[in-house]
């Protein structure tokens, strides 16, 4: 009985890494494989004798492509800081504090993802130009924290519930004023899952298209700049413009996966 | 603690980057040419650094899909800020722009170019039935069928595949599906593909003559009963082509019908591999739709001296040809394409060659005067096909229902017909 258990186990186990690791592998393939490689059936297990960075080269070559990178970053780096400053705060009076009106502010935040962004795109460049902020990575960072807060509140607000209010009361009782209770006592418990919340709103910026192709004519993302190339691309471009675009996401994930996880750990007590 | 300050200086330090970075843009001297065409990656670098090269300015080329295209051109203009100084689109998305000023009046370059020789009918297309030039024609293309050499033998005996009829595409189609056990012929009618260019330009015409006018005439009915049954031997993946480059050189398909641009990696990569030829003819001659992209100037232009001597390099006779050798769309002026082509833009334009100088062709203009409502236009037809050929639904229904939106989109826009339907007096009738 035991074995057949470990077995389904570690069936599920290789049936979820391959879901996630087979396209990653097969973009892999295509982004090394040249152009003859694409069309190549049965694939290899390594690209073999059409082994080629000619794709990958010509990519790295595009005048820009570094510049857009570096805009990618920055956008990417000041949506995740704003939406964790606007955000957590609201999770914590979400999470804290009773007040009128509180289940309309919380349908509230979520209407900020109800217009799509291709209705709302005309008026929205034209007060973007209008202020200045037209062409510049702030102004798409500003957009990417709009579509990013609601989740960061949401996610933030559950994160705050899941720490015990007792906790903070008895910091109250041994003198901690409410700020030094929320610095010393909640923040270190909600670190991981803020810092996951951070990722979230770093992977939205990452990802996101239409607002950051609209909204920049010379300072594209890495994204909006790629894309709009790419999707008419020949297929090996394509495949070698997905592995750039796919690389950074998952190194950062990597490199901060110790807090994903410790906020599963909070989500599951 | 330590990670968020991480995080925080992380976001300050990018924010102080982002700020320094503001004003230098503004700076720049530059001819910003923002495009519609010529987007893919090979292409754009080919044009960065080979048909802009004997341009003594600088040029920022940028490319963009149309939807962000109208977006920005529109954008601008409101709030009174250009930064494009040359706009290079399709027809249809320029005469969208015309409407809402956002294109200034360029006679002053169409007398400059006048020696070039672009043909006075494209030129009138260029001014939108306003009298005043609002788009210099840039290049134009057209669409062909590319056929794998391994689908030759199953051509139905006696057919001329330079002169085949739809009759004859059906039974190629079914030979290929009983011999070769797959269907094998393909449509893009993806979601980004163009089929309903080929309805417009191509399917239409070819059987009623007409594409406005004939809408639910009876020979309407029987094209779409005809065409439904040609379906049967078209691979059901047609709906999710966008380009039917990929699926010819991966062999999904052997036969394909697409936008010369759309199938031209295929044809670059293996001219060894297809045969091109016209789209097949009908009892009312052999439709097809030229594609005119132009060149306008968005009214406030920041570089317009800029942009005047781009459009004159770019509709140089030299640079049509380079940008036919290099990208496969055909010069608008008088220029004689070399011998010596790669053997893949040959195959094109001997295809292009063969449709212009059919005995029964049959050109169809591009939807004029539908300004804006161009999209809606497309719809019709498409929504048409997917009702009738996809789903089965009775066809004098479907197009009875079709011809009232069809109707409603042509009075609203108050356009008179394009040929090959028959002038009208003002908005073009469905009858």
């Amino acid at each position: 009985m035991k074995t057949v258990r470990r077995l389904v186990y570690a069936t599920g186990v290789v049936a979820l890494c391959a879901w996630v690791l087979v396209p990653i592998y097969f973009i892999t393939l295509g982004a090394f494989g040249g152009r003859a490689g694409v069309f190549k059936w049965p694939k290899g297990v390594l690209p073999g004798e059409t082994f080629s960075f000619a794709a990958m080269d010509t990519f790295l070559r595009i005048e820009g492509v570094a510049h857009a990178a570096f805009n990618s970053v920055i956008a990417a780096s000041i949506c995740m800081a704003l939406s964790i400053a606007l955000g957590a705060p609201a999770g914590y009076a979400l999470a804290r504090y009773s007040f009128p009106g509180q289940n309309l502010y919380r349908l509230l935040i979520l209407l900020t993802r109800a217009f799509p962004l291709a209705i709302l795109a005309l008026p929205l460049t034209v007060i973007f130009i209008r202020v200045g902020l037209y062409d510049t990575p702030v102004g798409v960072a500003l957009i990417h924290t709009a579509l990013a807060l609601p989740f960061a509140a949401l996610i933030s607000s559950s994160l705050f519930m899941g720490i015990p209010r007792e906790l903070e009361e008895a910091a109250w009782v041994f003198g901690c004023s409410r700020v030094q209770a929320f610095r010393k006592i909640v923040l270190p418990l909600a670190l991981p899952g803020i810092a996951a919340t951070a990722i979230f709103a770093f992977v939205i910026s990452w990802n996101e298209v239409f607002a950051a192709s609209i909204l920049t004519v010379r300072e594209r993302t890495l994204t909006a700049y790629l894309l709009t190339v790419l999707s008419e691309s020949p297929l090996h471009f394509r495949f070698a413009g997905g592995f750039l675009l796919i690389v950074p996401s998952i190194a950062f994930i990597f490199a901060v996966r110790k807090y994903l996880f410790a906020m599963w750990g909070i989500a599951n007590r | 603690m330590n990670a968020i300050s991480r995080l925080t200086v992380a976001g300050l330090a990018g924010l102080a980057a982002a700020l320094a970075f503001v004003p230098a843009y503004a700076q720049q001297q530059d001819v910003v040419f923002l495009s519609t065409q010529l987007r893919p990656i090979e292409e754009a670098q080919k044009v960065r650094e080979v048909i802009l090269k004997g341009f003594p300015g600088k040029v920022t080329y940028l490319v963009e899909e149309p939807p962000q295209f109208d977006v920005r051109m529109r954008a601008e203009g409101q709030a009174g800020r250009r930064t494009v100084s040359l706009a290079g689109a399709l027809h249809g998305e320029l005469s969208a722009l015309q409407p809402s000023g956002d294109l200034q009046a360029i006679d002053d370059i169409a007398a400059k170019v006048k020696d070039r020789g672009i043909p006075a009918n494209l030129m009138e297309l260029g001014r939108f039935g306003t009298g005043k030039q609002v788009y210099i024609p840039w290049m134009q293309a057209t669409y062909i069928m590319v056929a794998n050499k391994k689908a030759l033998q199953y051509l139905p005996p006696g057919a001329d595949i330079d002169s085949l009829t739809y009759d004859q595409l059906e039974a190629w189609g079914k030979a290929m599906t009983d011999k070769a056990g797959k269907r094998l012929i393909g449509f893009p009618a993806g979601p980004k593909g163009l089929m309903p260019r080929f309805f417009e330009g191509y399917l239409y015409p070819s059987f009623t003559g007409g594409v406005v006018t004939t809408f639910r005439s009876p020979e309407a009915e029987q094209m779409w009963t005809k065409f439904a049954a040609l379906w049967k031997y078209v691979t059901p993946n047609s709906t999710s082509y966008d380009f039917m480059q990929e699926p010819l050189m991966g062999e999904e398909v052997w036969v394909a019908f697409d936008h010369v641009a759309r199938v031209k990696e295929a044809l670059v990569q293996m001219p060894q591999d297809f045969v091109t030829f016209p789209a097949p003819a009908g009892p009312k001659g052999r439709g097809y739709m030229p594609v005119i992209a132009g060149l306008a100037i968005p009214t406030g232009a920041p570089n317009r001296d800029g942009a005047v001597a781009l459009i004159e390099h770019l509709t140089k006779p030299q640079t049509q040809i380079v940008t036919a050798a290099e990208v496969g769309f055909f010069p608008v002026v008088k220029a004689e394409l070399p011998a010596d082509l790669s053997p893949g833009i040959k195959l094109i334009a001997s295809a292009v060659a063969k449709t212009q100088n059919a005995p029964d062709a049959l050109p169809a203009l591009l939807p004029v005067g539908l300004a804006d409502k161009g999209g809606e236009f497309n719809k019709v037809y498409f929504d048409a096909f997917q009702r009738i050929v996809l789903r089965g639904e009775p066809v004098k229904e479907v197009l009875e229902a079709q011809a009232g939106v069809l109707k409603g989109i042509m009075e609203a826009t108050k356009a008179p017909c394009w040929a090959p339907d028959k002038p009208s007096q003002g908005a073009c009738p469905v009858q």
